[in-house]
């Protein structure tokens, strides 16, 4: 096995040599960016992420919870204040609607985490391929492939204006 | 030494000391006979009660010692005692603290080479004194004020025996009044005004309802002459205050002559000629139309009043129709040099009004210390000791260093003397000059009794132990007496009491307080108005401004000073507390350029004094009035020794501009000085703690009219008629809040909480309140409510949870320019004009409190007898509750005030059922939530667990100490209840009822009943 | 097996070494040495906070009555101080959430800075939470902790809104801010050496960059955002609902809380202005934070001054119009009684002078921003003042009217809050990138794009 990696300027170019390699049955892909571009998103896994799974079960737990703390407080040592009921729901709504915020906020970090493979990942074969160059200014998109199939997908890569194409030295 | 016998005192207390131990030494025990029934031993917990007499004035008046664990922590009134019927005023209230004032001298002391006091023991003292005094008899002098009626006839015995001289010093004395009823009635004796059943009263200065003859038994008899609920068709008697400034008096009647001071006399006299006139031949005064009161035609006594001609004649015609008028007599503040006149002028007009008899008696003379108080041979003792004649000066029952006019030149005098005893029980300004330092017991440490008038004796017995190494004053002098040789009685002082009382069942006596029948008239008295005549007061010094010096309400003579909580108390007047104050009148103000604060120079033939001008409407032009009763310069409270300023005079002694001149009777004359005042430029902001009288037209002290009562006339009563409608919407006792809880609680099987039968609320009656402010201090008393003292009152940062909203009419909401201005708007009060609404403002412990819901932690709520609760211990102080209170009732704890606001001992006189406050914590008024828990205990161990608490059997502080009943507490859910009654009034209204926050306390409208002409 | 062909043995040379880019130097750049302005400010800063801490702690041992408090004024500079904080917390959560739901990219130059500023407010603000009770040491109380007292909280109280918006906002804020910081400390991370290394190694949680992490990254900020975006609004509305809930003339007012939350924005972007134009000037980084930013937020400066100012003038209308005497007593006094000073201080800060932004010039004139933001941070707490302390000073019962005046240990520890935010700030600068280095390339490098393929 080797793997091979192309140094890009532009995330389009990056987008199409992934489709192109993909299309042409290469799929252990990883592609690496200095910044969030949204037609990179799709390149690899058109799925929608599942941090939005996190967010809608968190934010249900902080209504419910939101709620239920304040009546059942207020039930649980009933006290008169102001002449008001003990379950006074308008004013519980903020508790309700503060705990929605908090709960959800904290469950899309726990996604992000989890969905992102935070902290210290791995993602297969590519974790060689990273470099600092990726934290600057350059694209890169890593291949695992057979020995044999090096040319092609070094031809593929440049084909899609890769400034070079390196071999990712097995450690 | 004293430590040890405190030390002892408070192990006996800590075993839960029995009867005998906590009432002290064993020989007094079986002498001590609770009020009340007793338990057979002391329960600790449980209060058992003294009767005693009150010794902060002469008026008399019995009180009610409620000792918790041997220590007296309460005073109330006496309800058998005739004159206040259970009911006290501030000074009786306050002066439990005496007993464990931090001013106390804690035993005998002997002044050494560089004048520091050093302890000596009783014996070598007392050889001391008796040696210098078997040396000079005759050089001796025995000073002293009101030791009480036995204490006083064994002082004049020992006196006698030893040959010394003695002189009885009463600042507020009225002798001027004694030496008239002679004049008129050939009895030296005080006569004795009765309000009750009178429907007009006429006061001549007398400051009845403050500072008068006897103020707690007259606001009383003045609330019942004029009960509405008694006279709703009339509105009853009338009160017509003749006087330069709108005093505490003046706010509550109906009817403001502001004549000159030192002008009544000439006043009386007229309306007596105008009342003469009216009645017509058939009158038996017609004789005196052309004797005595020839000279008083209504114009010439306009002209030396500067009150209307027109007035004189009408209001001496309402005099004569009324049925049972009655006059009562000048008081200090306008004792002139003309004074017997004064008082002479009214005892006619009384006796021309047929009073004396109805409602003036004329008693017996009866021997006691008013009857011996001659300012004159103070005077006289003055004189011997500049000479140099007074080798021996033993002072008891007074200061006269302090009280004594600067013109006498006391000072310098006792400078002249070798050794000067003093017997005082704290420190005060003479026995800082003192020699030698005897201390007396406390008052409420100490046998005696009192004889304020022919009828009624009352009795003094020790509710506690001494506290220090004290020796009762009468005891003291009658060991030097036996020392130096003198045939005195034998025995203790104690003893001589006990002989006093031998005449009577003493026991029945020591638990009533005293012996009580009516005043016997004096056989003797017969009328004669030849010798009287009234003058104009002669006035002393080149000034435009007379002084007029009047009573303080609270600190009176001086006495009431060393109490840190009678300082605390404000001035119901003018609001300000701590410091002297100098009123002047708008005109005056002006005149000088001045306003509130700003230092003025009083000067007068006698001496100078700086003080802050009050500015107010209510006032005289030509008049400058300030109290009587600060400018101590020693004591913790008295001086400014506890704000870390020791030596230093709180305020101004008014004294200091008088020359001490005396009336014709030869007592002390007030009125006696012109001063020209003038603007020093620098200002100092009073210490006060209301800025505005103007209520702009709030629903803080409503009025109603006579005719809008009685529904004559709808249109002017609307607003009344609006409040009472809010009463018929809201009834507190449907506050159903408690239903739902109980229902709760229930549901969950927790049968034992109840919809609760009571729902506690509160009557103040507005048209009975006269802002006297007992009820403020018994508040404080009952509530271990800290005295913060200056510093923090001038942060405006007190502790009360009661004051009193002083208005003036319906106010308006114009503003004028307010930039930067503290006082929200000048004094609305206007000459001659009367209409002032005093509201006492406590928690109203609304049904829907808007307290209540802003607190994050329940530290505040409401509980299912419709009290707003107020938990300490939850409280972490984010002072919501009280931004959110309308009514501003609530207080906090900006600092640690129990450990900082009871310098010891006065922790002692804490109450054990209330909690003491800690930092950082919010409070208010509870109803005295102790005093319900105590009578529900009651009712409980009397008839099951189940017993209903009885109406009445619960007194708030406040209600059980009102001279004038004006507040009712109880059960608004029993129909039947005093308070419920009351509630539902035509006059009743809710406190700023627009915002719905369903309270509790129902304040019943002021009454106007218009002018008495 | 066939030997690679030559041009894979070519390709097989290592990388020569990594690349870097001109914007990492200049953002990196800020980050490293520092000058003797930063030292002695930085001294400054913890100078005063050292001070107000030891003011504080003599208040907790001698007692709330040092501070300026007055019968009925039971709230003073401290809550002023702590609305004031919290006004200037909305800046960031705003620009971060609200602009990206927008799509406004220019947000991606200052959203880093005015995120770390909105952090450090909170924690500011939430400080005087502390100081203005009269028990801190039992303020624990406030939270809905189980105790063998059975005890709970007051759900009803405006107090506990706010101790549950506070603390959402703080902790929203600070993982919005986390978040949008991985990518950076990453890039960091590639840079440092020694120590700082290992941090930003540890910080950056093995970020690598790949198309899942971005797409987990992007999705997450998308959802933060929409939080987010509520939870700004609501909390300057809970803040105001601890006035609005009361019935003290003055406060008791249903345009509350939209008042106050424009007054948030105002003063938060006043706030971000004040510290983004010196900011820029030091470090010399016209050409990432350009006056198209400057401009920008002078507009939303306008616009918000305009939204207090009709609040202005509607709560008088309302207070005429009710015909409630104590309302309108109480608001004509804010005018003309002993605070009128204030008043007009307010007004003329923070509606008079913004009106200069009309003008482009005044918008691209950078000293003018400055000055004038400067005066819109007074005006702003000067309309805490205005609202809080008039209205407590002129309440129902004319008899207790009083004027509060602030003690000198309450201004100490009002300046210490000062140090307070800048101390943070200054480490910030220097402990990672302030302005956003990845969203800054995200720019860069489409643009770049685009002009290579204009050029093919």
């Amino acid at each position: 096995m080797a793997e091979l990696v192309g140094i890009y300027d532009a995330p389009g170019d990056v987008a199409a040599a992934a489709k192109r390699l993909k299309a042409r049955g290469f799929t252990d892909l990883e592609i690496y960016s200095p910044a969030a571009f949204p037609e990179l998103d799709d390149a690899i896994d058109e799925k929608p992420s599942k941090v939005r799974i996190f967010t809608l079960v968190g934010g249900l737990i902080g209504v419910v919870s939101g709620y239920a703390l304040a009546i059942w407080t207020s039930y649980d040592w009933p006290v008169m204040i102001g002449g008001k009921p003990f379950a006074a729901i308008p004013t519980y709504t903020i508790i309700g609607f503060e705990l929605t915020i908090l709960f959800g906020g904290l469950a899309t970090l726990i996604g992000l985490l989890v969905v992102g493979g935070l902290p210290y990942g791995t993602f297969g074969k590519h974790d060689a391929a990273y470099s600092p160059r990726f934290s600057a200014e350059e694209l890169g998109l890593a291949v695992c492939c057979k020995d044999r199939d090096v040319p092609e997908v070094d031809a593929l890569l440049r084909a899609h204006h890769a400034k070079e194409v390196n071999l990712v030295p097995a450690e | 030494m004293p430590e040890i016998a405190r030390r002892d005192f408070l192990k006996l207390v800590g075993v839960g000391a029995s009867g005998a131990a906590a009432a002290g030494c064993a020989e007094k025990v079986e002498q001590l006979i609770p009020y009340v029934v007793q338990p057979e031993e002391i329960t600790p917990g449980n209060a058992v009660y003294y009767a005693s007499s009150c010794t902060e004035c002469s008026v008399g008046c019995g009180i009610v010692v409620k000792t918790r664990e041997g220590r007296p922590i309460k005073l109330e009134g006496n309800p058998e005692n005739p004159i206040n019927k259970g009911k006290l005023c501030s000074k009786a209230q306050a002066s439990v603290g005496r007993t464990y004032s931090p001013d106390r001298h804690k035993g005998p002391m002997k002044r050494d080479a560089n004048g520091a006091l050093q302890p000596i023991a009783w014996a070598d003292a007392i050889a001391e004194v008796a040696a210098a005094v078997r040396a000079n008899p005759a050089g001796t002098a025995v000073l002293g004020g009101d030791p009480g009626a036995t204490a006083g006839d064994v002082i004049a015995q020992i006196v006698a025996a030893l040959g010394a001289k003695s002189a009885t010093y009463m600042p507020f004395s009225g002798e001027s009044l004694r030496e008239a009823t002679r004049l008129v009635f050939g009895v030296a004796s005080e006569p004795i005004f009765d309000l009750s059943g009178a429907d007009l009263i006429v006061d001549f200065g007398a400051e009845s309802l403050e500072s008068g003859p006897s103020p707690v038994e007259h606001q009383r008899q003045w609330a019942e002459a004029r009960d509405i609920d008694a006279h709703s068709h009339d509105g009853g008697a009338r009160l017509v205050y003749v006087g330069s400034r709108l005093s505490l008096t003046a706010s509550s009647s109906d009817q403001w002559l502001a004549a000159r001071p030192g002008s009544e006399g000439i006043l009386a006299l007229a309306l007596a000629r105008a009342v003469v006139a009216a009645q017509g031949a058939e009158s038996p005064n017609a004789a005196l139309a052309s004797g005595a009161l020839a000279g008083f035609d209504a114009d010439s006594a306009a002209a030396a009043t500067d009150v209307p001609a027109e007035t004189i004649t009408k209001l001496g015609g309402a005099l004569a129709k009324a049925k049972s008028a009655v006059a009562l007599p000048p008081g200090v503040a306008v004792t002139s040099r003309k004074a017997v006149g004064a008082n002479a002028a009214v005892l006619v007009l009384n006796q021309v009004l047929g009073a004396v008899g109805r409602s003036v008696t004329v008693p017996a003379e009866v021997a006691n210390a008013k009857s011996r108080a001659k300012y004159r041979d103070v005077i006289a003792l003055v004189e011997q000791m500049k000479a140099g004649a007074i080798s021996v000066l033993i002072v008891h029952d007074s200061n006269p260093v302090y009280s004594l006019p600067k013109g006498v030149g006391f000072a310098d005098a006792l400078a002249k003397v070798p050794l000067v005893v003093s017997l005082a029980t704290a420190a005060d300004e003479t026995s800082a000059k003192a020699h030698l330092v005897l201390p007396n017991h406390a008052p409420l440490e100490s046998w005696g009794d009192v004889r304020p008038h022919s009828g009624v004796r009352g009795v003094m017995q020790p509710a506690f132990s001494p506290l220090y190494d004290t020796k009762a004053a009468a005891d003291t002098l009658l060991e030097i007496a036996r020392a130096a040789g003198a045939a005195v009685p034998t025995g203790t002082f104690q003893s001589l009491v006990n002989a006093a009382w031998a005449d009577t069942d003493s026991r029945a006596a020591l638990q009533r307080g005293g012996v009580f029948e009516a005043a016997t008239p004096a056989a003797n008295a017969v009328f004669d108005a030849s010798k009287v005549d009234a003058a104009a007061p002669e006035l002393a010094g080149g000034g435009d401004m007379t002084v007029l010096a009047f009573p303080h309400i609270a600190l009176g003579d001086g006495r009431g000073a060393s109490l840190g909580l009678l300082q605390e108390i404000p001035d119901a007047v003018t609001h300000v507390l701590w410091e002297s104050w100098a009123e002047i009148s708008l005109a005056a103000a002006a005149r000088l350029g001045v306003e509130n604060g700003d230092i003025l120079k009083v000067a007068t033939a006698a001496g100078e004094i700086e003080v802050a001008a009050f500015v107010r409407g209510g006032i005289r032009d030509d008049v400058i009035a300030i109290p009587t009763g600060q400018g101590h310069t020693v004591g913790l409270f008295a001086s400014k020794e506890n704000d870390g300023l020791p030596g230093t005079p709180r305020g101004v002694n008014v004294a200091d501009l008088l020359a001490g001149t005396t009336d014709e009777a030869g007592g002390q004359a007030w009125l006696t000085e012109k001063a020209s005042v003038s603007n020093t430029g620098r200002h100092r902001r009073l210490p006060m703690l209301q800025f505005s009288d103007n209520k702009r037209g709030r629903q803080l002290g409503e009025v109603m009219t006579l005719a809008a009562l009685n529904g004559h006339d709808e249109h002017h009563g609307d607003d009344h008629h609006g409040s009472h409608e809010i009463i018929k919407e809201y009834d507190p006792a449907d506050d159903a809040a408690d239903a739902e809880y109980a229902a709760t609680f229930q549901a969950r099987g927790e049968k034992s909480v109840k919809e609760s039968p009571y729902r506690w609320g509160m009557t103040v009656d507005l048209d009975k309140c006269t802002g006297c402010s007992a009820c403020i201090t018994a508040c404080y008393v009952e509530n271990n409510i800290p005295v913060v003292g200056e510093a923090e009152i001038r942060m405006v940062r007190p502790m009360t949870w009661l004051r009193i909203d002083r208005w003036i009419g319906d106010g308006f909401t114009d503003f004028g320019n307010e930039m930067g201005r503290i006082q929200i708007a000048p004094s609305t009060e206007k000459l001659g004009e009367v209409d002032v609404r005093n509201a006492p403002i406590m928690c109203q412990q609304c049904g829907a409190a808007p307290c209540e819901p802003v607190c994050p932690v329940i530290a505040t709520y409401h509980n299912e007898e419709g009290l707003n609760g107020m938990i300490y211990n939850r409280c972490i102080g984010t002072r919501y509750c009280a931004n959110n209170c309308p009514y501003k009732v609530r207080r906090f704890n900006y600092y640690d005030n129990q450990i900082t606001k009871w310098p010891t001992p006065m922790e002692l006189g804490l109450n054990p059922d209330v909690t003491v406050r800690g930092q950082g914590v919010m409070e208010k008024c509870t109803f005295c939530v102790q005093r319900i828990q105590g009578a529900r205990q009651e009712a409980k161990n009397a008839r099951g667990v189940d017993a209903q608490i009885a109406d009445g059997a619960v007194q708030t502080a406040c209600q059980q100490t009102c001279p004038s009943n004006a507040i009712a507490f109880g059960n608004l859910r029993d129909d039947a209840s005093a308070v419920s009654q009351k509630a539902d009034s035509k006059r009743g209204y809710h406190a700023l009822h627009v915002l719905n926050t369903r309270p509790a306390v129902t304040y019943l409208s002021k009454v106007v009943r218009g002018p008495a002409v | 097996m066939t030997p690679p062909p030559i041009s894979v043995a070519e390709a097989m040379t290592p990388v020569a070494k990594p690349g870097d880019s001109k914007i990492n130097r200049d953002l990196l750049g800020v980050m490293e040495g520092v000058s003797v302005g930063w030292l002695v400010l930085l001294h400054l800063a913890v100078g005063t906070v050292i001070a107000a801490g030891a003011v504080w702690v003599y208040q907790v041992y001698a007692g709330l009555g040092i501070a300026g408090y007055t019968h009925p004024v039971f709230w003073g500079v401290y809550i002023v101080t702590f609305v004031f904080w919290v006004g200037i917390a909305h800046a960031g959560t705003l620009i971060s959430a609200i602009l990206y739901l927008f799509r406004a990219k220019w947000r991606n130059a200052i959203n880093r800075g005015a995120e770390a500023m909105t952090v450090f407010a909170v924690l500011t603000a939430a400080q005087f939470l502390g100081i203005h009770v009269g028990r801190m040491w039992k303020s624990y109380f406030i939270l809905p902790y189980p105790n063998q007292r059975g005890l709970w909280v007051n759900f009803r109280s405006p107090l506990e809104w706010d101790t549950f918006a506070i603390s959402t906002y703080a902790t929203i804020s600070i993982v919005f801010f986390f978040i949008g910081l991985i990518p950076d400390l990453a890039i960091a991370r590639d840079r440092a050496t020694g120590l700082r290394k290992l941090i930003y190694t540890a910080l950056a949680l093995g970020w690598q960059g790949t198309s899942r992490q971005w797409k987990a990254h992007s999705r997450s900020v998308l959802h933060l955002s929409g939080l987010a975006t509520p939870l700004v609004l609501s909390v300057h509305s809970v803040v105001s609902w601890d006035f609005a809930m009361s019935i003290v003339p003055g406060w008791h007012a249903t345009i509350f809380a939209p008042y106050f939350v424009a007054g948030a924005i105002f003063s938060g972007f006043a706030m971000v202005l004040t510290v983004m134009i010196p900011f820029r000037r030091i470090y010399g980084l016209e050409e990432y934070i350009t006056d198209y930013h400057f401009e920008n937020m002078t507009r939303f400066l306008l616009l918000t001054s305009w939204i207090v100012g009709y609040a202005y003038g509607i709560e008088y209308f309302i207070a005429w119009y009710s015909g409630v005497e104590a309302e309108q007593t109480s608001f004509w006094l804010r005018l003309t009684g002993p605070y009128w000073f204030s008043t007009w201080t307010m007004i003329v800060c923070n509606v008079v002078f913004p009106q200069v932004f009309w003008f482009k010039q005044a918008r691209t004139h950078l000293p003018t921003i400055f000055i004038v933001s400067t005066f819109i941070n007074i005006g702003m707490w000067f309309e805490r003042y205005v609202i809080i302390i008039t209205s407590l000073s002129r309440e129902y019962d004319p008899a207790v009217w009083n004027i509060y005046t602030p003690s000198w240990p309450e201004l100490v520890i009002f300046a210490g809050s000062f140090g307070f935010f800048a101390q943070f700030i200054l480490l910030f600068i220097k402990g990672a990138p302030f302005i956003a280095i990845a969203e800054v390339k995200e720019l860069a490098i489409h643009e770049r794009a685009h002009a290579k393929q204009g050029a093919h």
